[in-house]
């Protein structure tokens, strides 16, 4: 957006850095959500197995794939729709 | 953008509408992301990788939910305006 001054500028990467950091925390908490609820259902125990612990690293590693491969589709599909609204 | 006689945005306004921007862009990524997930990644997690079908699955989501959303989008504003305006400012 145009137009900005510094102080502006500053005062809206103040507000991203903010952003950004509450959107990790949720993005964590999904993945705790995700792979929990994916992995572990035995409860004769209150400690974690080892396959639950294993699901669980597997959870995250493959999670976190996704998260890349899609943030990279996500970038190129919005970046398109936004030129074609423009041309619109 | 602004037309004559419009009063300039204030500073706030100006840093609450990149800001506004960002959030719904950030929005739609998030749930894209919830959802793909659900549609594509073998639940069992048998594997710390993503195999070749996961990855292609996840491709062809995401295009797919952009095409929905840009198809929901046109036709809601269409329906919309056919029944007379409605509320909605899209």
């Amino acid at each position: 957006m145009d137009g900005l001054t510094p102080a502006e500028s500053r005062e809206l990467d103040q507000r991203l850095q903010k952003r950004q950091v509450k959107e990790f925390m949720t993005v964590f908490g999904n993945l705790v959500d995700n792979c929990f609820t994916a992995c572990v259902d035995d409860f004769t125990s209150k400690a974690l197995s080892g396959r639950e612990s294993g699901c669980i690293s597997r959870c995250v590693l493959k999670s976190m794939s996704t998260q890349t491969r899609l943030g990279e589709r996500f970038g190129e599909l919005n970046a398109a729709m936004t030129a074609e609204m423009q041309r619109r | 953008m602004f037309g004559l006689g419009r009063p300039q945005p204030s500073s706030a306004e100006k840093i609450a509408a990149v800001e506004n921007e960002l959030k719904v862009v950030a929005e739609m990524h998030s749930r894209m992301v919830k959802i793909c997930t659900l549609k594509c990644i073998d639940k069992t997690y048998r594997e710390g990788e993503l195999s070749k079908g996961e990855s292609v699955c996840l491709d062809r989501c995401a295009a797919k939910f952009f095409e929905a959303h840009q198809k929901i989008s046109d036709q809601l504003q269409k329906e919309t305006q056919a029944r007379g305006g409605g509320g909605f400012g899209m």
